[in-house]
């Protein structure tokens, strides 16, 4: 039995939601992905609780720092150990599936510990040491927090020390293990669920994501490393002055931050393509065109490199006129992929009639909110609304958006993933319940955000009664209540699960991909 | 029209909705018509090769239209053209830290171009102009450490107290970091 299943199996509540099968023989690709699946909803549960701690902080009128604390920790709790890890979990379990490799060894015991560790350690220093930095970390805002005397010189070890595991997991270890599985080694054919090469837009996103990650990743990983390195005091201070300059670890963060979030939509786009497939009504299991579909995947991959340019537009003439034309340019490039992601998708859908389930319609309603995401995305990356819309709500409306369109379509993956993860089935009408409320609550709040920055509404401002924002506030807290909701209807389908064969109320299962 | 659009933050989200709405409302009745009212395959070839590129099309003309028409819009090109034009430019240097702004008392006119240059001392900021009715004009970033300031031309077109704002996230302070100028009408 692998350490991850014994884990699962130990854990109270894990041990109900994701109950590792294994009689299946498949324990090699199930276990450590159901762990990491099952964990990031517990950072689910954590962020929710902080998300919902911001507009009460405002409302009730507590100290200010509350504001920042909860929010640079639900932030991070969001974006790294529930939204990354989530798609690390349903990521994994695809390519051992698909390419017939186990997960199993140090590889994904590191993936695990430092993604989780290192989030512990960073919520730490923000809960406990009030490092409240944002979760894009505001550089050099650690270093002059300290030097003002915000949070102490500890608390900021503690929490970059966090933040060199998370990064270190999200850059090197998760996507070498892809890398790894997509092409070395040899395959074991009694994992094989549904047998892909790069040609298939399922497998094609999986590795262009990895590859993204690794390459885009590497400068900030050389600098935090630097950074931690004489933070710990192994070399001195000034040694690594070249990589505190804030010019070189903004541009420097924002070239891996941003194609991060590109690369989660390369791997989320192609869980669809890999999905969309097995339920359609006349069993083709074909997308309208392969070539179309990954297309669009190159595309994105293309046109994301330097669409990361338009985070700095506001910065005039620092950064020079024509590269923030060239992030913009870039930026809408974006948008003809994902036009002919919509095409795809919809042709598909009327060449073949579909067989609906929840599941399914979760991952598409995560994509309805990805095109109103991108929507959001490419507006304000054109120059002249960049100059009205940047640092405004509009960002942590477009940030919150992707960050839960990619969730729910993964969300709606697992729906597809869990019978062959568990042998069980999940129940079809409390699925629609969570996937109608989850579209409800996240197209709300997003329309809310991005309202509130069209009104100036700044993001990460603990005064929003001084514009008299307030009532965006209010409106963001019930869209959230709702998105709560939908969450915990989600989490009790997964713990209400029945075993196939006793399930008497649920359709038969999709078949395994 | 194209000045309620591109010079104020309700035009682009009218731009989001333009773009979403009609999107949200075909794909959902693609998606509930082909699972629930008319699951079926659709009859006939299968081939929309001539939808795909009248799709293709439409979007790339949406999306190049947009992008042209706001050029003249652009804070970087009317900065150029200010330049360019040779007019009298009003300096307005300052700078921001931690948590103020520290903006030199020059008279600012109506229709005058006034260059904002500004530079950090410590951790980022930004410097953002709203305007006496609560909109932005526009906003910038201030960078610690970069040798030339952020620098941006604006022409004022209605006197008035103008709010400035930090939207760049600096400290447990953020929200108090906040100044005004104000702007007089012409004096010809």
């Amino acid at each position: 039995m692998l350490t991850a299943t014994k884990i699962l199996q130990k854990t109270p509540i894990f041990n109900k939601m994701f109950p590792v099968d294994e009689s299946d023989g498949l324990e090699e690709i199930n276990s450590w992905p159901a762990l990491m699946i099952v964990t990031s909803f517990v950072w689910l549960f954590i962020a929710g609780l902080l998300g919902v701690a911001m507009p009460l902080v405002q409302r009730t009128g507590m100290d200010t720092h509350f504001f920042y604390q909860a929010l640079t920790a639900h932030g991070a709790a969001l974006a790294f150990p529930f939204s990354f890890q989530l798609m690390m979990g349903i990521g994994l379990h695809r390519s051992g599936g698909c390419a017939g490799k186990p997960i199993k060894g140090w590889l994904p015991a590191a993936i695990y510990i430092c993604m989780n560790l290192g989030a512990a350690l960073l919520s730490a220093a923000i809960l406990i040491g009030g490092l409240s930095t944002s979760l894009v970390l505001m550089f050099p805002l650690p270093v002059v927090g300290v030097e003002t005397g915000q949070w102490s010189f500890e608390t900021l070890v503690l929490g970059f020390t966090g933040v060199g595991l998370v990064l270190y997991t999200m850059i090197i270890f998760y996507p070498i293990q892809v890398l790894k599985m997509a092409f070395f080694g040899d395959v074991r054919e009694d994992l094989v669920l549904s047998a892909r090469t790069l040609n298939d837009p399922g497998m094609l996103g999986m590795v262009l994501a990895a590859l993204v990650l690794l390459i885009m990743g590497t400068p900030i990983l050389i600098i935090a490393t630097y950074v931690l390195v004489a933070l710990f005091g192994i070399i001195p201070l000034d040694a690594v002055a070249w990589a505190t300059s804030p010019v070189v670890f903004e541009f420097a963060f924002f070239v891996f931050a941003h194609n991060l979030m590109e690369a989660m939509a390369l791997m989320v786009i192609s869980g669809i393509y890999a999905t969309l497939p097995l339920y359609l009504a006349d069993g083709t299991r074909k997308l309208y065109s392969d070539k179309l579909a990954n297309l669009a995947l190159w595309i994105l991959l293309l046109t994301s490199f330097s669409s990361f340019l338009h985070h700095f537009i506001t910065l005039f003439p620092n950064l020079p006129a024509t590269l923030a034309y060239h992030g913009n340019i870039m930026s809408w490039g974006t948008g003809i992929g994902a036009a002919i992601s919509i095409f795809t998708i919809l042709a598909t859908c009327m060449k073949h009639g579909l067989r609906m389930t929840p599941g399914l319609m979760m991952a598409l309603m995560g994509f309805t909110l990805y095109i109103l995401d991108g929507a959001s995305a490419v507006v304000t990356s054109n120059v002249a609304w960049s100059f009205q819309l940047h640092g405004t709500m509009w960002q942590s409306g477009h940030t919150m958006t992707v960050i839960l369109a990619m969730s729910m379509m993964w969300m709606g993956v697992i729906y597809h993933h869990y019978p062959v993860m568990t042998g069980r089935v999940l129940e079809d009408k409390l699925g629609y319940w969570s996937c109608g409320l989850l579209t409800f609550g996240s197209t709300g709040a997003a329309l809310v955000m991005l309202a509130g920055g069209s009104a100036g509404m700044p993001r990460r401002f603990a005064d929003w009664g001084q514009g008299g924002w307030m009532v965006y506030g209010d409106a963001i807290q019930f869209f959230g209540l709702i998105i709560g909701v939908a969450f915990l209807l989600y989490a009790i389908n997964l713990f209400k699960a029945q075993k196939i064969g006793e399930a008497t109320r649920s359709a038969a299962p999709a078949p395994a991909e | 029209m194209l000045d309620s659009l591109y010079l104020s933050g309700w035009g682009a989200f009218g731009m989001t909705i333009f773009m979403f709405i009609p999107f949200f409302v075909v794909f959902m009745y693609v998606v509930v018509k082909k699972s629930f009212s008319d699951p079926n395959p659709t009859t006939g070839d299968g081939n929309y090769a001539k939808a795909e590129w009248l799709w293709l099309g439409f979007v790339t003309i949406v999306f190049v239209g947009v992008n042209i028409a706001s050029i003249g819009y652009m804070p970087t090109v009317a900065t150029a053209k200010a330049v360019a034009s040779g007019e009298k430019i009003t300096e307005v240097n300052f700078t921001a830290e931690s948590w103020s702004f520290d903006i030199p008392e020059v008279t600012i006119e109506v229709g005058k171009p006034i260059r904002f240059s500004g530079k950090s001392n410590d951790t980022v900021h930004g410097f953002a102009i709203y305007d006496p009715h609560g909109d932005i004009l526009f906003t910038m970033m201030l960078m610690p450490g970069m040798e030339s300031p952020t620098s941006l031309i604006h022409t004022f077109t209605e006197p008035g107290t103008y709010l400035v704002r930090c939207l760049e996230f600096c400290g447990l302070a953020h929200h108090e970091m906040r100044d005004e100028i104000v702007v007089v009408g012409s004096k010809g």
